[in-house]
C-alpha cells in the first residue's frame, strides 16, 4: 500500500508551529490515516475530514479535522503529492476535489487575465505609435486633404514673396498672356484660382506653388518649340498643384504637425513662414513626378490638347543636354523608363485636338 | 542537491550584521553588496543566477538571473568558498536598521515565501525562486505586490527586513490581521489574503488604509513592525534639504500636535 501513501505537513495541538513532516493515506471509508515521521507522535485516525484549498496562492490542498476542540490540519506537499492524494481518494472526498478544481482555476484564470490586461495596457501606446508610423503617409494625405484652399492661397503668396527676391517675376506680359490662355483651358473647374507668372530665368525650368501659383522660367519659354510643349509642362506643374504635392512634401519636411495645425486652425504666421521657405527648396519624390505626369496628360486631354506636344518636350530635353540635365528634370530625371511610359500613354489617346492659338516665346525677346 | 551545513552568529542589536563559519570546501551565497567582511582562503566568485543550479545550461541560467531581475536583485550572487583547511568566516550587512532571522528551511518544510530584497544570505544550494501572488486583490492591496521570493533547499538561510522582526506562530484556522507592508515571511501552508477594514470612517479616517493584509494559519509567518518605506518616509518628512519640517518634535506643543493630526498618513 506504499504506492497510496503521500506525504505533507503536520499541524495541530502539541506540534511544533511549523508543523511536521508526515506521511497519509485515505481509507476506504472517508477517513484519513496519518503517520508523523517523527516516532514520538502517534499515528493519528481521522473519520470526517474536509478538503479545502488553502495556503499561498490557494495552492495546497489542506486536509482538516475536529477532534474534540483541538483542530488539526495536513497540508500536502505540492506537485506529484497532490496528485497522488486525488488519485487516491475515495469516492465520498473526490467529490470535494471538484470545488477545489474550479477555485484553483478561477483564481488561476483572474490572474492570467489580469496580467493580459496589464500587458495591454503597457504594450497599447507602443503599438498605437507602430500604427501611427505604419499609417504615416495615409494620415499625412488626409490632413492634407483638410487644409483650406485659402490657406494654401496665403502659404503660394509667401512663396511667391520669397522667390520675387531672387529673381525677378513678371505679373503681365503678353508671355504672361500666352501661358494664362493656355492655363485656363487645362484648369477649368479646378478648385483653385490660378496666377500664372513669368520669371526671368534662363534656366529650363517651372515650378508650382501651393493654391495656384505657377512660374515659368524664361529659359524653358524661349526652348519650347510650340504651344503644345509648353502645354504639356504647365498640365504637369497644374497637377503638382492639384495634386497638392508641395503640400506633402512639406509635411515630410516640417512633420506633420504643421499640416495637422494648418489644417484645422491653431496656426500661426511662423508655421506659414516656416512652410514657404521649405516649400522654395523643395524636391518633389519620383512617386510625386510619375502622379504629376500622369494627372498632367489626363488634364491635357480633357482640355483637348494634344499630349504629343508635352512627350515631344520630354524627349527633346532627355537627348538634348545628356551631360548636365536640366533643372526641371535634374531632381527627377527623365529616365527611359519615364518616357517609354509616357509614349505609350500618349498613344492611348486620339484626336480631334483643338490646336493653340497663341505662339508663346515670340513675345518680348 | 548536497546543501552546506553553516554556523553562524548574529551581531549587533539594531543595525546587525551575521557571521557565518564556513568549513573548509563549504560555501555561502549572499546578496550582491551584502558582504562586510571575509577572512583569510575565502574566494569570492561571482555567478550569473543563484548559483544553485549545478547543471542546466545557459537558457536556465538566463531564465534565473532574469527572476533574480524581477525581484529587485542584481543579476549576479556572489558565491564565498571557503578554499583553506580550517574554518574560516565571512560576514553579511545588513543594509538598513532591522533584524536578521536565520531560517533553517528544513524546519518548516523545505520553502519560504517573503517579501522581495529580503533575502540576505543562505548556504549555497538555496536556489532563490519567484512567487508570483496569483490573487489580483493581495498582489494590489496587500502591500507585497505581484512579485514575492521563493527560497527553496534545506539549508539554512538569512533574510533581513525593517524594525523588528516577530516571528508568529499560527494554528490551523486562527487568522491574524497585519498592516499592509508589514508581512515578511510565511511559510506556504499559509494563506496570505487581504480583508477590507470594515468601516468607511475607519478606512478614511484610522490611518490603515483601506486594506488589512490577513494571514491564517497554520504555520509560521515573520512580521516586521518598521517598513523600509515607511522609515523613509518619516525620514523624508522631517528633512529640511526635502522641504521636510526641520522643527524640532518638541518646541512647540501646538505645532507638534497639530502636525500630529493633520498630517498625512505614512504609508
Amino acid at each position: 500500500m506504499t504506492d497510496s501513501v503521500f506525504t505533507g505537513r503536520l499541524f495541530g495541538p502539541g506540534i511544533a508551529g511549523a508543523g511536521v513532516a508526515a506521511g497519509a493515506t485515505w481509507e476506504l471509508t472517508g477517513g484519513i490515516r496519518i503517520t508523523p515521521l517523527d516516532p514520538g507522535i502517534g499515528i493519528l485516525n481521522a473519520e470526517q475530514p474536509s478538503v479545502t484549498s488553502g495556503g499561498f496562492n490557494a495552492g495546497g490542498l489542506r486536509i482538516a479535522w475536529q477532534n474534540g476542540d483541538a483542530s488539526w490540519v495536513f497540508i500536502v506537499d505540492a506537485g506529484e503529492e497532490q496528485a497522488r492524494c486525488k488519485a487516491t481518494a475515495p469516492s465520498q472526498i473526490s467529490e470535494q476535489f471538484n470545488g477545489i478544481t474550479r477555485e484553483q482555476n478561477r483564481l488561476e484564470r483572474r490572474f492570467k487575465t489580469g496580467g493580459a490586461l496589464l500587458s495591454f495596457v503597457i504594450l497599447l501606446p507602443l503599438v498605437l505609435i507602430a500604427l501611427f508610423l505604419v499609417n504615416r503617409d495615409r494620415i499625412a494625405s488626409w490632413v492634407i486633404q483638410r487644409i483650406p484652399v485659402a490657406h494654401e492661397v496665403r502659404l503660394g503668396d509667401m512663396v511667391l514673396a520669397q522667390s520675387r527676391l531672387q529673381m525677378k517675376i513678371l505679373d503681365s506680359g503678353p508671355d504672361v498672356d500666352a501661358i494664362r490662355n493656355i492655363g485656363k483651358r487645362l484648369t477649368t473647374g479646378s478648385a483653385h484660382t490660378y496666377r500664372w507668372f513669368v520669371a526671368e530665368r534662363s534656366d529650363l525650368n517651372a515650378f508650382a506653388a501651393p493654391g495656384g501659383v505657377v512660374v515659368v522660367f524664361r529659359g524653358l519659354l524661349n526652348s519650347v518649340a510650340s504651344s503644345e510643349e509648353l502645354a504639356g509642362v504647365l498640365a504637369h506643374e497644374v497637377a503638382h498643384a492639384e495634386l497638392r504635392h508641395s503640400l506633402q512634401g512639406m509635411v515630410k519636411n516640417l512633420g506633420l504637425r504643421a499640416a495637422v495645425s494648418m489644417a484645422f486652425g491653431d496656426f500661426s504666421d511662423s508655421v506659414f513662414t516656416d512652410g514657404a521657405t521649405r516649400l522654395t527648396e523643395l524636391r518633389f519624390s519620383r512617386d510625386a513626378e510619375r502622379e504629376a505626369d500622369a494627372e498632367g496628360l489626363r488634364l491635357l486631354v480633357a482640355a483637348r490638347i494634344s499630349p504629343e506636344g508635352m512627350l515631344r518636350f520630354y524627349e527633346r530635353l532627355a537627348s538634348e543636354k545628356r551631360g548636365s540635365p536640366p533643372a526641371l528634370l535634374s531632381t527627377h530625371p527623365a529616365s527611359g523608363e519615364r518616357l517609354d511610359w509616357l509614349r505609350n500613354e500618349v498613344t492611348k489617346f486620339s484626336g480631334p485636338w483643338q490646336p493653340l492659338q497663341v505662339d508663346p516665346g515670340k513675345g518680348t525677346n | 542537491m548536497a546543501m552546506d551545513v553553516i554556523d553562524y552568529e548574529i551581531f549587533g542589536a539594531e543595525m546587525q550584521f551575521v557571521e557565518v563559519e564556513l568549513d573548509p570546501g563549504e560555501a555561502a551565497i549572499g546578496e550582491a553588496g551584502a558582504m562586510m567582511y571575509m577572512q583569510d582562503n575565502i574566494q569570492m566568485d561571482t555567478v550569473f543566477g543563484d548559483g544553485s543550479q549545478q547543471t542546466g545550461g545557459f537558457m536556465g541560467k538566463l531564465l534565473g538571473a532574469g527572476k533574480r531581475l524581477l525581484t529587485g536583485e542584481s543579476l549576479f550572487t556572489t558565491v564565498f568558498h571557503n578554499e583553506g583547511s580550517s574554518k574560516r568566516r565571512v560576514a553579511f550587512a545588513a543594509p538598513y536598521p532591522g533584524k536578521i532571522v536565520p531560517i533553517q528551511l528544513t524546519d518548516i518544510g523545505g520553502t519560504l515565501i517573503c517579501q522581495k530584497d529580503s533575502f540576505l544570505c543562505a548556504a549555497k544550494g538555496v536556489s532563490l525562486g519567484i512567487a508570483f501572488q496569483k490573487k489580483i486583490g493581495t498582489g494590489l492591496f496587500g502591500g507585497e505586490g505581484f512579485i514575492m521570493q521563493k527560497l527553496d533547499g534545506d539549508g539554512m538561510a538569512f533574510i533581513h527586513a525593517g524594525g523588528t522582526l516577530h516571528e508568529k506562530v499560527l494554528a490551523p484556522g486562527e487568522t491574524i490581521r497585519v498592516d499592509t507592508g508589514c508581512v515578511v515571511a510565511f511559510q506556504p501552508s499559509v494563506d496570505f489574503d487581504i480583508k477590507y477594514v470594515g468601516k468607511i470612517k475607519s478606512a478614511i479616517f484610522g490611518g490603515e488604509g483601506l486594506f488589512f493584509a490577513t494571514l491564517s494559519g497554520p504555520g509560521k509567518v515573520w512580521l516586521q513592525s518598521l517598513p523600509l518605506s515607511r522609515l523613509a518616509n518619516r525620514i523624508i518628512m522631517s528633512a529640511p534639504a526635502a522641504g521636510g519640517r526641520s522643527a524640532d518634535q518638541s518646541s512647540l506643543l501646538g505645532a507638534g500636535v497639530l502636525g500630529g493630526i493633520l498630517g498625512s498618513s505614512d504609508d
